[in-house]
């Protein structure tokens, strides 16, 4: 979970997923603060949480001290010293969650789930993306269209364009792709290193996807679903996400990528340290 | 012979080296190097601005019409190939930087508290402590 200067909203976003978590999942939260000014309070945030439990017990939801729910969330925090873009802080959540050092104990994760900290996805969202990966799949991708969110009209024309650029450049025919509601499997996600540090990680993730799947045996591929999920856009979360003029950019970094990188951008050649 | 031509623009351009080195001269004191680097490549320059003759007799005997395109043209292609390169520079140190800034938030990653157990106990964990962390893995 990527987040950058938000602090209540993820702190209402950590309190909700913790809620839909049931105490029979183990789930563990790598927040990513990239580069936040001022840093992310982890007090306040912890306050939070603490704040809402305490009300949860006083209605009486949980009907005892230790609340059943959220007993397994693990929040492991790490900060970016300086703003890096999502890209990038995805990708360093990616490289924690397959950190030896923060591997459950139960044995390794058996999903992976990527969510913005504004609170724009649902808790149970979550809960069934990665229902979907336990049933099989490697990636599962949210699908807001499908999940009957109310889409603004730029949104959807926005998103419509970068649909029909993502299908002309990767040949896969998604839905939705610049959600930032996607899980992934142990095994799709040693290949889905993420090099594109701003918002042009979306398209790269799904050229990664493509990728993934060319170069496996036809009997070996990864299959891919997609899982309705419902976006909340709130006036806050519009306004820092992605505009029209967003789109040059992302093809310039796209563009960069293309040019500069050595044909390792599988991450089957990894250069640092993974 | 060779003939100064000291036209308007000839003199602007002249007196815009002179005026860019001296102010260089008065702020890169300490490198006296590129300083000399410097005075000799835009002596070049004003040569060929004062002495336009120059440039178009070499432009003449290697097939190209006028002397200013003679000095254009290499330089354009210079600065194209000079701003692939520093893109390609900075698209790697955006890189390194990536890189160490993950590696630093790699190793102050820690366990944000336990929301596990009882309430009092998420006041008390602090962030580094180890027992916090241990008190998770188990």
């Amino acid at each position: 979970m990527p987040a950058f200067n938000e602090e209540e909203r993820l702190a209402r976003t950590l309190c909700e997923l913790a809620s839909a978590i049931p105490a029979s999942d183990q789930v563990c939260v790598f927040l990513v603060d990239d580069g936040s000014a001022p840093a992310i309070d982890e007090n306040a945030v912890r306050a939070a949480i603490l704040e809402d439990r305490l009300e949860d017990r006083l209605e009486g939801r949980a009907g005892n001290d230790r609340s059943p729910r959220a007993r397994r969330m693990r929040i492991v925090v790490a900060r970016h010293a300086v703003n890096l873009g999502q890209g990038a802080a995805l990708e360093t959540a990616r490289r924690l969650a397959l950190d030896p050092r923060w591997q459950p104990s139960g044995g390794p994760f058996e999903a992976f789930v990527t969510m913005d900290s504004d609170g724009q996805h649902r808790g149970s969202d979550v809960l069934a993306l990665a229902a979907a990966i336990a049933a099989g799949a490697d990636v599962a991708l949210g699908d807001r269209f499908a999940g009957g969110s109310e889409v603004p009209t730029s949104r959807r024309a926005l998103l419509a364009l970068a649909r029909a650029f993502e299908r002309a450049t990767t040949g896969l025919r998604l839905s939705d792709v610049h959600n930032g509601l996607r899980a992934f499997g142990p095994r799709a996600i040693a290949g889905m290193r993420i090099r594109q540090n701003r918002m042009a990680h979306a398209t790269e993730i799904s050229q990664s996807i493509s990728r993934a799947s060319a170069e496996r045996a036809e009997d070996d591929q990864l299959s891919v679903v997609e899982v309705p999920v419902s976006v909340r856009y709130s006036d806050a979360s519009l306004a820092k996400g992605q505009r029209a003029s967003g789109a040059v950019s992302i093809v310039v970094d796209l563009f960069h990528g293309f040019l500069f990188s050595d044909g390792s951008r599988d991450g089957s050649h990894p250069r640092g340290p993974r | 012979m060779m003939q100064a031509e000291i036209t308007p623009a000839a003199v602007a351009l002249v007196g815009l080296l002179t005026a860019l080195f001296l102010h260089d001269f008065v702020t890169l004191q300490r490198n006296r190097r590129l300083l000399l680097v410097q005075l000799v490549v835009f002596a070049g320059g004003a040569w060929l601005i004062v002495y336009p003759e120059v440039a178009r007799r070499l432009a003449h005997f290697v097939g190209i019409g006028r002397g200013v395109d003679f000095v254009l043209y290499p330089l354009v292609i210079w600065l194209v190939r000079e701003s692939l390169l520093s893109r390609r520079r900075r698209h790697e140190e955006q890189e390194r930087v990536t890189e160490l800034v993950r590696a630093l938030a790699a190793s102050g990653a820690h366990e944000l508290a336990s929301p596990r157990g009882p309430d009092h106990s998420i006041e008390r964990a602090s962030p580094h402590s180890a027992t916090s962390a241990a008190s998770c893995t188990e």
